[in-house]
């Protein structure tokens, strides 16, 4: 009974949630309404990786060719079924989702079964290929709208929807790890041998999380085919899978809190680097210099001091300031030079910045930025506490 | 006694090399039975082929009166066969309990979409199992090391880790592969008192392999003893301590 009260509480808060989200988008600008169902989308695919990637272990990097499948199913039946069917816009929008979803499923099993064979590396370039022959074939059916693109009627501003299904897709990978359950797709990614003599079913496991993972993937690509009105094959190009890659490593694989972090600042990101103004070359020089301080001071202080927390942040701070200090100092000096005067244009450097943050990310914290953590209360309690031992010591 | 392992001529070839050539004997129930043999000599490789980890070329393998040659290893685990490794395979990052959690995740009946959910049926069967666990944490004298990652254990504490892992499948057979291995003689003799312990509390018959002559010696009271792939003798300690020939084989001479 107080099970069933806390869990109807939950779903509650869930609603509420994206009401709120509605209510707010519905005051902004089409353009921010566009981003808040975007970083949305990429929340629900970056988490949905992490259950391939990060917590099953199944490097996969067409994460993309799923949430094209979805996409292109939701498209096509609604050009020929919307307007016989005279259903209620948000009933039709949740059939789609679950559609586009089974679809990618499919998909999804049909690029689970190489991962029974091949590891890393190799499982990493099949399902890279496995996304862009999925493009190229949808790219030559004129049926669909071939390189053109497909235009999807009716379009719904959702935006509550898209919200919900993030959450869901967070709620169900979070709950899979609370139970024993999950801890069979962890079993599997630390070892196989040792997962199978313990009784693990290790097929069925990696082909349940890639079913699982793509059908979250697929609903994702059904409402962006809803909310744009329009899919195109250039919308799924390699780099999308690269992006989601990327938002789960970043994360820290394994950890749905790092993954659905990363996917809301990675999104952003970019996005809010387009209003930067333009400044001379050199300054972009310094600051170059300053990070490279700031790494090696970083790397030193991290391999050679192992004293109190509050001691180490403060010599992080330190370097920091000074790597700061270097760049603001030496910016409008360097600046000075004429090669280094000539401007650049703020707005273009959006990837540069994404390259950089990536590299000195994995240069710094190669395991993520979660790790393998979790955002708990308890968790907050263990990383606030000021004495430092970093074994485990319970 | 019922037999409860019992291999007839198992033999594995990999590629030209004959790993384990014409292997049989047989195991009671309730038997502590030892594998000994020089490095290579394919005492691993004999746990590879019961555990399912590779098929047999040829020769039987049989289970409580079942054929279980080539049979996938999560059945095997399934049929009652639980082993340790030589190198430690623990499930590094998670933590202790959990490794052992999922030892006993094979006894589940709930299913994975409550478990999506969080349903009130997988969350008591998680608290049961982890319940389980912490039983056998006890056992193994790790139940104040539950809640650490697993690997950050010495290597003594993994190796128990492991047989705690493994006792949660709730095996009637179990394959100890070294599991001395690294220990110092202090931990080695609470081994030996406790493989003893866990072989009478859960009546399990033990197959086991280890380098240390003195704890082998002490521990079993049938063993059988491997060079190159075949065997060269087998009998109780006193016997085979005494055998020429495994005398040879140990220090590299011609019988
Ligand atoms: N998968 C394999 N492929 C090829 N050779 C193997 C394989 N597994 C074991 N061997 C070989 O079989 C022999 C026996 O190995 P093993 O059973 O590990 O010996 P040990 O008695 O020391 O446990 C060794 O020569 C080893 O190199
Ligand atoms: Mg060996």
């Amino acid at each position: 009974m107080k099970f069933w009260l806390g869990r109807t509480g939950s779903i509650l808060l869930a609603f509420a949630l994206c009401a709120g989200i509605q209510l707010l988008a519905d005051q902004q600008s089409d353009f921010v309404q566009r981003l808040i169902v975007l970083a949305g989308l990429y929340v629900t695919l970056a988490v949905s990786l992490n259950l391939i990637n990060g917590i099953t272990g199944q490097f996969s990097m067409g994460h993309a060719a799923f949430y094209q499948i979805g996409a292109y199913t939701a498209g096509f039946i609604a050009m020929k079924f919307y307007a016989g069917a005279k259903l209620p816009p948000e009933l039709w929008m949740i059939l789609s989702l679950l559609t586009g979803a089974a679809v990618a499923s499919v998909a999804g099993l049909i690029v689970g079964l190489p991962s029974l064979r091949l590891k890393g590396d190799y499982l990493a370039i099949v399902t890279l290929g496995f996304g862009e022959i999925i493009r190229i074939i949808v790219q030559n059916q004129p049926a669909i709208g071939g390189a053109y693109g497909l235009s999807v009627a009716p379009r719904f501003e959702m935006i509550w929807l898209v919200w919900l299904l993030a959450i869901l897709c967070i709620a169900v990978c979070r709950n899979l790890l609370k139970t024993a359950h999950g801890l069979q797709f962890l079993a599997v990614r630390e070892d196989e041998v040792a997962s199978s003599a313990m009784g693990v079913n290790v097929t069925r496991t990696k082909v349940t999380a890639f079913l699982l993972g793509s059908a979250f993937a697929g609903a994702a690509g059904a409402l962006l085919a809803h909310f744009e009105g329009f899919v195109s094959p250039k919308m799924f190009t390699m780099d999308v899978s690269f992006i989601i890659v990327t938002m789960v490593v970043l994360g820290g694989t394994g950890s749905i809190t790092g993954a659905t972090l990363a996917a809301i600042g990675l999104f952003f990101l970019p996005e809010k680097m387009r209003d930067l103004p333009n400044f001379p070359l050199g300054n972009l020089v310094a600051t170059g210099i300053g990070i490279v301080i700031m790494v090696i001071g970083f790397r030193h202080i991290a391999a050679n001091f192992h004293g109190k927390m509050v001691e180490r942040v403060l010599r992080y701070l330190a370097i920091l300031a000074i790597a700061v200090v270097i760049a603001l100092v030496l910016g409008p000096i360097v600046s000075k030079l004429p090669t280094l005067g000539v401007p650049v244009e703020g707005a273009k450097l959006r990837m540069v910045v994404f390259a950089v943050t990536l590299i000195v990310l994995m240069l710094l914290r190669p395991q993520g930025i979660f790790a393998h953590h979790e955002f708990s209360w308890a968790w907050l309690r263990k990383v606030l506490r000021i004495d430092t031992d970093k074994k485990v010591t319970a | 006694m019922s037999v409860c392992l019992k291999l007839t001529e198992a033999t594995i070839k990999f590629g030209g090399l004959v790993a384990v050539n014409k292997v049989s004997f047989e195991l009671k129930q309730g038997d502590l039975f030892g594998l000994i043999g020089p490095n290579g000599a394919g005492k691993t490789t004999c746990f590879n082929i019961i555990t399912g980890v590779y098929k047999p070329t040829s020769g039987e393998i049989e289970f409580n009166g079942k054929l279980i040659g080539g049979t996938p290893s999560n059945k095997i685990a399934n049929l009652g066969i639980a082993r340790t490794f030589q190198n430690i395979r623990l499930f590094k990052s998670l933590t202790v309990i959990e490794n052992v959690v999922v030892g006993g995740f094979l006894r589940h009946k709930t299913g994975l979409f409550g478990a999506m959910a969080y349903l009130p049926a997988q969350i008591r069967e998680t608290e049961k199992l982890r319940a389980e666990a912490m039983e056998l944490l006890k056992i193994v004298d790790l139940a104040d090391m539950a809640s650490a990652r697993s690997a950050d254990l010495s290597y003594g504490m993994q190796r128990r880790l492991e047989i705690a892992r493994a006792l949660a499948t709730q095996p009637k057979l179990l394959l100890l592969d070294e599991p001395a291995a690294g220990m110092n003689p202090q931990e080695k003799e609470e081994l030996n008192v406790m493989v003893r312990r866990i072989r009478d509390q859960f009546q399990l018959t033990v197959l086991l392999i280890e380098h240390d002559m003195r704890f082998v010696m002490s521990l079993c009271e049938r063993i059988l003893v491997l060079d190159a792939g075949t065997e060269i003798a087998s009998g109780p300690p006193d016997a085979i301590r005494n055998d020429p020939k495994v005398i040879a084989a140990y220090l590299g001479q011609p019988a």
